[in-house]
């Protein structure tokens, strides 16, 4: 077994500046919880701002400095992300989030707690070519979404745990090959100074007044003395960081859908602005999405208003995508049509249904019609983003005597699928390429029809009788006519009262 | 079926409107191969820009036009069919002249060929029985209404250059695209490599348009009559008669 522990020391701060546009963002930030500062970006650090000032003092060192509150759902949201994200590397993934540590045990030292992600990596180091490149990955991808980190590597996810926050330890991570020997991490285990111990800090005060200052201290006293002192709980964390006992930790189930915000700290109010913080939910949506081999069918963005309410934006995906520019390049259509009533505090992507992708749709790209067919998808896509789902219509036969159902509107996701079943044949009698929605009211003077100037009937009548045992009975009878421009018309006479109607044009 | 030739009423055009900036891309190249080539080279290649048009050598050009499925009009066409990535504008003034027969069978060829027909904002509905019977093959049609002459003509830009699509069929709205939107639909169709077909009142006969083929459709009462208006490479002026379908002509007896 290889665990590697990710601790996130700055979440709290960055679940809520992620979707700043600038890492060079010098606004001094602070992020408070219960009157204290919890954490400080880099420009609020140069004036002197640390963890566990008051408001106050704060304020003082730095009278720029900004003020978010805490926002543990949204902490715990992100933390959900990237144990999905890690889960692309590893199925073994295990979130540990500050937040419901702290109520759940009351052996966590307050606030010193960070949220962290075990991943189990034996199982990935061939895939990825040894344990260099696997956490130069990771490390890299980290950066990219701008998340401040440090990790370490053990054989339990205690030792894990433990070792990340040595600092000789995460130097050797950083220049290691190969994973290390049960003695190198005995020896790190050791090493360690006992205040880094997973324990409250009473059990920790008590370790010092003891005299033991490092773990190696600890381990050369009997477990049965160390038990009688500090408790059997205690007992068991050094079993499970010595690897003599199991050490479980819960697993992590990626969840079937994708779910992924970005919070603004200054509401934006131009949907231009949407785009580029768009851009990044598309990113991420496609890594995750080619990563475990699915789809999505449709992207719904969430433009929240804050307690103004919220938007939804759909755009449709008739086939399998997982290039992120052509979707940026889809949204963008939609997102441009958009009028913001209210500035946008927070841009969230939803993906409901993630489908599996299938072996045959991507056959069907390679070998089959090909470039076409998918260039006549894209097509669809661009133009349904725009004009919307309700422009964009194809036209299917329907079996039916009366001239108006036989011809139904059909949705044009079905068009470019090949019909196999029965095919329809039409009525082998002239019909016209025009009809009319309704028929419309033909005048009729003197035994004399008048359709813009008079109409002359050339052929007929096509008797078109059915349909009585309905609440209405269609008797009609169908001719041809021409008007003196020379036009040909369908018109039908109806025979219940004797009025007619123009009912097509041959165009 | 009678072909009469009259004079047209406007100078024929010697040099159809080309994009200037393309023009002097053109031309550039063309003096830079000069420079590395003998003096023969550059002749031969002006006379094979498709803009350029050689009335003696009628009879060599290479029939690269789409057929129209009418015989007649496909012998007056410059290129013996409709001109291929380009907009042929139809003026029609009074449906139901034959006006959609005419391009139908051309239509039916593409979608047979798996390519897709789009039709923008048609004045009716596209009766999907004389469709069929046409040999349309109706899943490869689609129908777009977009709303606003903006959102029209970016449909019409996207799906022309979008290279998915055979053929794209419009219809003016009330207002009149301005000379500039008809130039990008005609470039649009010519990256594209898709056929335009362009509806339009024959009111607009007068004004002069970018495409590259114009029609004025009429008719006689019997027959559909057709004028070539405007033609790239090629003679106008001429006027021909097509028969309508003779099944729909033919006359009964009356009744009473």
């Amino acid at each position: 077994m290889l665990w590697l522990c990710i601790q996130f020391p700055k979440l709290p701060l960055e679940a809520l500046t992620r979707a700043h546009r600038k890492a060079g963002d010098d606004t001094p930030l602070a992020v408070t919880q219960s009157s204290l500062i919890l954490e400080a970006n880099a420009a609020a650090s140069t004036h002197n701002v640390t963890a566990g000032l008051t408001i106050a003092t704060a304020c003082a060192y730095c009278p720029a400095l900004e003020l978010l509150e805490r926002d543990s759902e949204r902490e715990s949201q992100l933390l959900q992300q990237l144990a999905q994200w890690g889960y692309s590397f590893t199925p073994v993934v295990s979130p540990r989030g500050s937040a419901s540590q702290k109520s759940s045990s009351k052996n966590a030292r307050s606030g010193e707690e960070t949220d962290c992600l075990f991943l189990e990596l034996s199982g990935s180091l061939k895939a990825s070519g040894g344990l260099a490149p696997l956490l130069q990955q990771l490390r890299k991808e980290l950066h990219k979404m701008r998340i401040s980190h440090f990790m370490g590597l053990g054989h339990s996810p205690s030792a894990a745990h433990l070792l990340s926050q040595l600092p000789e330890h995460r130097q050797w991570l950083a220049e290691t090959k190969a994973p290390p020997t049960p003695q190198q991490w005995r020896q790190w285990i050791s090493f360690a100074p006992s205040k880094l111990l997973d324990c409250s800090n009473k059990a920790i005060a008590k370790l010092y007044a003891c005299g033991i200052k490092r773990v190696s201290q600890l381990l050369a006293i009997p477990l049965s003395e160390v038990g009688n002192r500090f408790g059997r709980g205690f007992i068991d964390y050094l079993a499970r960081l010595n690897g003599t006992r199991p050490d479980p930790v819960p697993s992590y189930e990626p969840p079937p859908e994708f779910h992924s915000e970005l919070f603004f700290p200054s509401p934006l109010d131009n949907s231009e602005q949407l785009l580029f913080p768009a851009g990044r939910l598309v990113r991420e949506l496609c890594r995750q999405l080619q990563r475990r081999q699915l789809y999505s069918q449709q992207l719904c963005w969430v433009l929240d208003y804050g307690s103004r309410g919220s938007r939804e934006v759909k755009v449709e995906i008739s086939r399998p995508l997982l290039d992120p520019q052509r979707l940026i390049a889809l949204t963008k259509l939609q997102l441009e049509r958009v009028e913001l009533q209210e500035p946008v505090q927070a841009l969230a992507l939803k993906c409901q249904q993630l489908r599996a992708l299938e072996a045959q749709s991507l056959r069907e790209d390679f070998f089959d019609e090909g470039s076409k067919l998918h260039d006549s998808y894209q097509l669809i896509d661009k133009l349904k983003a725009r004009l919307g789902h309700q422009a964009l219509s194809g036209v299917t036969l329907k079996e039916s005597y009366l001239p108006e159902q036989a011809w139904a509107s059909a949705d044009s996701l079905s068009l470019q699928s090949r019909q196999r079943g029965h095919q329809l044949n039409p009525v082998n009698a002239p019909r016209p390429s025009w009809l009319l929605p309704r028929p419309d009211r033909i005048q009729q003077r003197d035994h004399k029809l008048f359709y813009d100037g008079e109409l002359q009937l050339l052929q007929g009548p096509e008797r078109i009788d059915g349909y009585w045992w309905q609440h209405r009975r269609h008797a009609r009878d169908y001719y041809i006519a021409r008007g003196v421009q020379g036009s040909l018309y369908w018109v039908f006479q109806d025979l219940t009262s004797e009025d007619w109607y123009l009912h097509g044009v041959y165009g | 079926m009678h072909i009469q030739s009259t004079p047209f009423q406007k100078p024929v055009r010697s040099k159809p409107i080309v994009n200037s900036a393309e023009n002097f891309m053109q031309n550039k190249q063309l003096s830079n191969q000069a420079d590395s080539q003998p003096a023969t080279q550059p002749l031969q290649q002006l006379l094979t820009r498709p803009d350029i048009w050689q009335l003696a050598n009628r009879q060599r050009q290479p029939r690269t036009g789409i057929a129209t499925g009418f015989r007649g009009l496909d012998a007056l066409l410059a290129n013996h069919g409709w001109p291929r990535g380009a907009t042929s504008e139809l003026l029609v003034d009074k449906g139901g002249i034959g006006e959609l027969s005419l391009i139908l069978p051309t239509l039916a060829e593409m979608t047979r060929q798996g390519r897709m027909v789009i039709l923008i904002n048609p004045p009716h509905i596209p009766y999907a029985p004389a469709l069929v019977q046409a040999g349309v093959q109706l899943e490869k049609l689609l129908i777009l209404h977009p709303r606003g002459q903006r959102d029209q003509l970016w449909a019409a830009e996207q799906s022309l250059q979008s290279g998915a699509c055979g053929a794209l069929v419009g219809w003016q709205t009330k207002e009149t695209p301005a000379d500039k939107d008809l130039r990008r639909l005609q470039v649009a169709a010519r990256e594209g490599d898709c056929l335009h077909f362009h509806f339009r009142p024959g009111s607009c006969a007068n004004t002069p348009s970018p495409a590259a083929l114009r029609l004025q459709l009429k008719s006689d009462g019997e027959q559909l009559a057709l004028q070539l208006l405007k033609q790239l490479n090629g003679k106008s002026g001429q006027r021909i008669h097509l028969a309508r379908n003779p099944d729909l002509v033919r006359r009964d007896q009356p009744l009473h």
